[in-house]
């Protein structure tokens, strides 16, 4: 009895840390969406792609010119905020100033197409097994395992998290990009050029993407259509969190991750989009304002 | 010359152009006697792949075919993407046949876009070939113009079952696979022929291939005590992380566990060089065996590795061995879509490169020597286990 109630605990336990890792890669992925979504009301659909095009550049910059995986994961984020700055420079930026707020959004299922059959050219169709040297060592205690990519999974999501936290509370910088989010044309009175926060927060969003997709690389199939299977996922954490609410995405993240790990263990894997997707909908018809922004609402 | 004298002479000319003009368009005609082949292959998604290195082996068999023609005739192959699933197969395969209006079909790879494209086949009156498909359905009932060369779920179920029971030992069965027709039917035949022997299948895990990460399904096999051996149907990407994600629970012999993966014909070479450590131990039916002695086997190896210098896989060879196929029926007096259908339902014994080619009367191959096993070594090569 008291071996099978361990046995429940270790699986459990188990399962906890499975959930926080995956939710952890739910969680970078999906900031950079609600980022964009906060400060543009836009929802960007190249955002998979920028994903799968930091696990590439990771593993190239890892079997193409022998770098190592740690430094891999700065070359993603660099590559990513790149593409971001790329993506908004010569397509979004000059689409939104047109006046039709359905043009960007539109070019942004473009560039994804576009990006994904480039990335289809470029690296082919056959998935890449992106080793990290962290991949294969366990650590072990308890009955209860960690490889050492899933514990790196865990510090960068929380790092990460904290310095983005850290900068939209205490910088001038986060705090333009807050004003912005909350009222784009009384910013631009006070002095913020808001196509100038626009850019920054495309740049951070597709930074994030970049670094997750050498996170992720390891993790995932890396073939180019890498970021789509994940995207749908963070999608849903987004709305579940409440869109453009940072707090609410994490929360959300983690929850996701750990629904999935718990379905697959008493329920069925196959179940896992249903019971998300359940919630989703739960979210919308309850508390449509996400889990975070509605409390928030409360406490005012 | 008077006008009369110089019509006449323009006459003749003319009449001496056409006769030319005749002559060489009768000797075009005889140089241009084509067996027209559409390949419907998943060449985008994530069972491109296949199409991939099903392409590889298409074009070798036509550059050897086309040397010299057979009885006169030289092939040409059309590629659609039908991209492994059920809608874009189906619309690849009507574009295919009325665009391009081939003689013989090959495809698709994955069961569901077969089935899919099969009723479009029968309908149009063209043969297809299919060399990757498992679910039985595709030749029970099947229909008259769809011919398999590999042996179906059923006879690779069974085979699996019985090998995994007798040559391993197995009492205790873990299934994963993913739920699409194949992945379920396979699952589901050696579900009952395992336990028909006495085994005890402890979990049946399907899944979708939208799932990245397989370490909570390890934690879950993980907690259901001795599992003897654990049949995979997937496609690679998922397969790669299923095997590592069983080693790092420590669940199979990779991460000192006790458990021995079976894959299946999906996996391509070089899957235990990506899974690395992960894959010690597995076992593996492969529907080549590169280590094959016949001279046929021999010669395809090295002209597969003088035009692409690469090692060829499964995938490869069974593609070879469909166009082989099509030129044996060419070979037997074939010329066109409804004699290529009759000459495949009379083929028997041939053999091919990934074994014995012998149709039954469903245009199932009934040749179970297309199934080799394989059992992967600490250094990641392979043991051929001979069990069939």
């Amino acid at each position: 009895m008291e071996g099978a109630r361990l046995e429940l605990m270790t699986v459990v336990l188990q399962q906890g840390i499975n959930g926080v890792v995956l939710g952890s890669l739910y969680v970078l992925v999906a900031l950079g969406l609600t980022l964009v979504y906060g400060v543009l009301v836009q929802i960007n659909f190249a955002h998979a792609d920028v994903v799968t095009l930091g696990a590439f550049s990771a593993y190239f910059f890892i079997h193409g010119l022998g770098g190592g995986y740690l430094p891999s994961i700065a070359v993603a984020l660099l590559v990513g905020s790149a593409l971001g700055w790329l993506m908004n420079a010569a397509i979004f930026a000059p689409l939104r100033h047109r006046g039709n707020e359905l043009l960007p959004l539109i070019a942004t299922i473009g560039v994804s197409v576009m990006l994904e059959n480039a990335m289809l050219a470029w690296f082919g169709p056959i998935p890449y097994a992106f080793e990290s040297p962290y991949s294969n060592d366990v650590i072990r205690f308890g009955g209860v395992f960690l490889t050492l990519q899933n514990a790196l999974i865990i510090a960068t999501s929380i790092v990460t998290i904290a310095l983005l936290y850290a900068f939209m509370k205490f910088t001038f910088l986060g705090k333009a990009l807050r004003a912005v989010s909350q009222d784009r044309e009384t910013a631009g009175l006070m002095g913020i050029n808001p196509d100038r926060i626009v850019m920054l927060t495309f740049v951070i969003a597709s930074a994030l993407a970049g670094m997750a997709g050498a996170l992720l690389g390891p993790v995932l199939v890396l073939t180019p259509f890498a970021g789509t299977s994940v995207i749908v996922k963070a999608f849903a954490i987004v709305i579940i969190g409440g869109f453009g609410n940072v707090e609410g995405t994490i929360l959300a993240g983690l929850l996701v991750g750990l629904i999935e790990s718990f379905t697959t263990q008493y329920l069925e894997p196959g179940m896992i989009d249903i019971v998300v997707f359940a919630l989703l909908l739960l979210t919308l018809a309850l508390r449509p304002t996400g889990l975070i922004a509605e409390r928030r609402e409360e406490n005012v | 010359m008077n006008s009369r004298s110089r019509r006449f002479v323009v006459v003749q000319t003319i009449a001496a152009g056409l006769a030319a003009a005749t002559l060489l368009a009768s000797g075009a005609r005889a140089e241009d006697k084509i067996i027209k082949i559409g390949a419907l292959l998943p060449i985008s998604g994530p069972g491109s792949y296949f199409g991939v290195q099903d392409k590889q082996g298409i074009e070798l068999a036509i550059e050897q075919l086309n040397k010299a023609g057979v009885n006169g005739y030289r092939f040409e192959v059309h590629y659609e993407d039908s991209a492994c699933g059920p809608l874009p197969a189906t619309q690849a395969a009507k574009r295919l046949i009325e665009q391009y209006k081939p003689d013989v079909v090959l495809g698709e790879e994955c069961s569901d876009a077969t089935l899919a494209i099969m009723p479009i086949m029968e309908q149009a009156k063209v043969p297809l070939i299919n060399a990757g498909s498992s679910a039985i359905k595709i030749t029970q009932p099947g229909n008259p113009w769809t011919f398999r060369i590999f042996p179906d779920e059923v006879m690779q179920g069974n085979n699996i079952a019985a090998n995994a029971y007798t040559k391993l030992n197995a009492r205790t069965a873990v299934l994963l696979h993913e739920n699409t027709n194949a992945g379920i039917g396979n699952a589901n035949v050696f579900n009952e022929a395992f336990t028909k022997l006495g085994g005890r299948i402890l979990a049946d895990i399907g899944f979708g291939r939208d799932v990245n990460d397989f370490t909570a399904i390890a934690t879950r096999i993980k907690g259901l005590g001795q599992v003897d051996v654990i049949p995979t149907y997937t496609l690679e990407g998922q397969g790669l992380k299923i095997t590592q994600a069983l080693m790092q629970a420590g669940v199979t012999k990779g991460g000192d566990g006790h458990a021995i993966q079976i894959g299946t014909i999906w996996l391509p070479f070089g899957f235990e060089q990506k899974a690395g450590k992960a894959a010690l131990g597995y076992v593996r039916a492969v529907q080549f065996d590169p280590l094959d002695q016949r001279p046929l086997v021999r010669d395809f190896v090295a002209a597969f590795k003088a035009k692409y210098n690469q090692a060829p896989t499964h995938l490869n060879a069974h593609a070879f061995d469909q166009i082989m196929l099509i030129a044996d029926t060419v070979r037997r007096g074939a010329t066109n879509a409804q004699s290529i259908r009759d000459a495949l339902a009379k083929t028997r014994n041939l053999a091919a490169v990934t074994g014995t080619i012998s149709f039954d009367a469903h245009n199932q191959n009934t040749s179970m020597d297309t199934i080799h096993y394989m059992e992967t070594l600490p250094d990641l090569t392979w043991k051929a286990l001979g069990w069939n």
